[in-house]
């Protein structure tokens, strides 16, 4: 038996896989309103939740094979707050029994230093962008609307340039391993946005080139 | 020519019997009608605390009812109308009439010249004769054309009013509205290039200068197409070695997993 693969590698002494289903999609800018409208209708009554993210994606290549990849995500609105240090595998998209893509993620808080100990550990980073935007939660559902900026000079996140005219909306469930029930609510949830934003199971490898 | 005359007295008698026959039906009509209203202002007045919403509502079913069958009445063919009946007074006089007081259960105790106007009107109330005369002058004063235009300016409104009700989620919901005129809310594009920029950094300013990796596949390997899917990396000796700034040897092993639901 090989060393257990990182993803199921125990965290803080459990060892539970978590998986995270996903479901996609855009909003244009003229129509966020009517988004957040509904959002705010459909979900859990809560305080508007709002955020300003700055990610670093690390790679970490070898002399083959593929590179290993980290994405440390940090709050430009509360500098003291964690870092956050994330996993994903990769996605599942070929199942049509299932509504949702599902991919393993490793979620795991971390202190400032993130970046010089990825740097350390031989990680260089990627690419980075800047994520502003709403967070909105319905059970274990999580909506998130953001607008994405590219970082024009690296490191400098006053500097920043939005990517498109749209928000993207992302409907993610983090769910044990073969829980795929949580994506027939997904699906009932993402019928109910129609036709303001179609969310959809997106296969991001498609979008490689 | 006693022929004619026979027949016209016998025709004659016809429509008094026929006459006389939907007068006391409209009688017996009425009364029902006022037995039941009078239960009703009964039950108001006196059973009004334990009156359920419910038996009102029967109450004004009943009532209603016996209106609809007494109007059912009066356009019956057969009825003779009543309108070519003329009723004239005969006799007034100030003096109490203990006859009249019962038939109309002590509501009418005389019959004298100052009610007989009010109980055998066949005008409507002087307040409202007024309203009705003054209504009718203007109607003289205004010319036929202005009258015409202010008809057509009516229908306009009417129609109008009309096309709105008939359309009720137009313009009243901006949303809607925008809604139907087919105006995206969304654009594939967009998406696709968003969900490229989270995945892959598409779009983004790439920081690293360009490495062994191709740069066709910056990101995660080629896994959709081909069969092999989990990939799993382990990074050995990058844990026991302080300071090493690169780790010694990275394996990295795909796995092909048969058992996967990616390849049923």
């Amino acid at each position: 038996m090989e060393a257990p693969p990182v993803t199921v590698m125990p965290v803080t002494g459990g060892t539970i896989n978590m998986m995270e289903y996903l479901l996609q999609g855009s909003v244009l800018d003229q129509a966020l309103e009517s988004l957040l409208h509904r959002l705010r209708g459909l979900c859990d009554n809560m305080e508007p939740e709002t955020f300003i993210d700055h990610e670093l994606v690390y790679l970490l290549k070898g002399q083959q094979g593929n590179p290993f990849i980290l994405r440390a995500r940090h709050s430009l609105s509360h500098p003291t707050v964690p870092w956050h240090l994330r996993y994903l595998g990769q996605p599942e998209v070929g199942d049509k029994s299932r509504h949702a893509l599902v991919r393993n993620c490793l979620d795991v808080a971390a202190s400032h230093s993130l970046p010089d100990f990825l740097n350390e550990m031989g990680f260089r980073m990627d690419h980075e962008f800047v994520a502003n935007g709403h967070i909105f939660r319905r059970g274990a559902l999580k909506v998130v609307v953001s607008k994405l900026s590219r970082v024009l000079v690296p490191g400098n996140t006053d500097n920043t340039e939005r990517l498109s005219l749209s928000y993207l909306v992302e409907l993610s469930v983090l769910a044990p391993a073969g829980q795929d029930t949580v994506s027939d609510d997904m699906r009932s949830f993402a019928e109910q946005l129609k036709p303001l934003v179609h969310l959809e199971k997106i296969d991001p490898s498609k979008q490689r080139h | 020519m006693s022929k004619c005359r026979l027949k016209c007295r016998s025709k004659q008698q016809r429509e008094e019997k026929q006459l006389e026959a939907s007068v006391d039906s409209l009688i017996s009509r009425v009364a029902h009608l006022k037995s039941a209203l009078h239960s009703f202002i009964y039950k108001l007045e006196n059973e009004f605390e334990r009156l359920e919403w419910p038996s009102v509502l029967d109450n004004f079913a009943l009532v209603s009812g016996q209106l609809n069958t007494i109007n059912k009445l009066l356009r019956n063919e057969k009825t003779p109308s009543f309108r070519n009946q003329v009723i004239i007074p005969l006799e007034l006089s100030p003096d109490r009439d203990d006859e009249l007081a019962k038939l109309t259960e002590q509501r009418v105790p005389v019959f004298s010249h100052e009610i007989v106007p009010d109980h055998l009107r066949t005008k409507p109330d002087p307040e409202v004769e007024e309203q009705e005369k003054q209504l009718s002058a203007e109607a003289a004063r205004i010319g036929p054309e202005v009258a015409q235009k202010q008809i057509q300016t009516l229908n306009k409104l009417c129609s109008n009013l009309l096309e709105k009700l008939n359309n009720p989620r137009d313009d009243r919901d901006p949303e809607t509205a925008a809604m139907r005129q087919n105006k995206p809310s969304f654009n594939p594009a967009d998406t696709m290039a968003l969900v490229g920029a989270v995945a892959f950094g598409k779009g983004l300013s790439k920081c690293r200068p360009p490495g062994p990796v191709a740069p066709g596949h910056p990101g995660q390997g080629p896994m959709m197409s081909g069969g092999p899917t989990l990939q799993q990396v382990t990074i050995g000796g990058a844990s026991g070695q302080p300071g090493g700034k690169m780790p010694s040897s990275i394996k990295t092993n795909i796995k092909s997993a048969s058992g996967h639901p990616y390849n049923r």
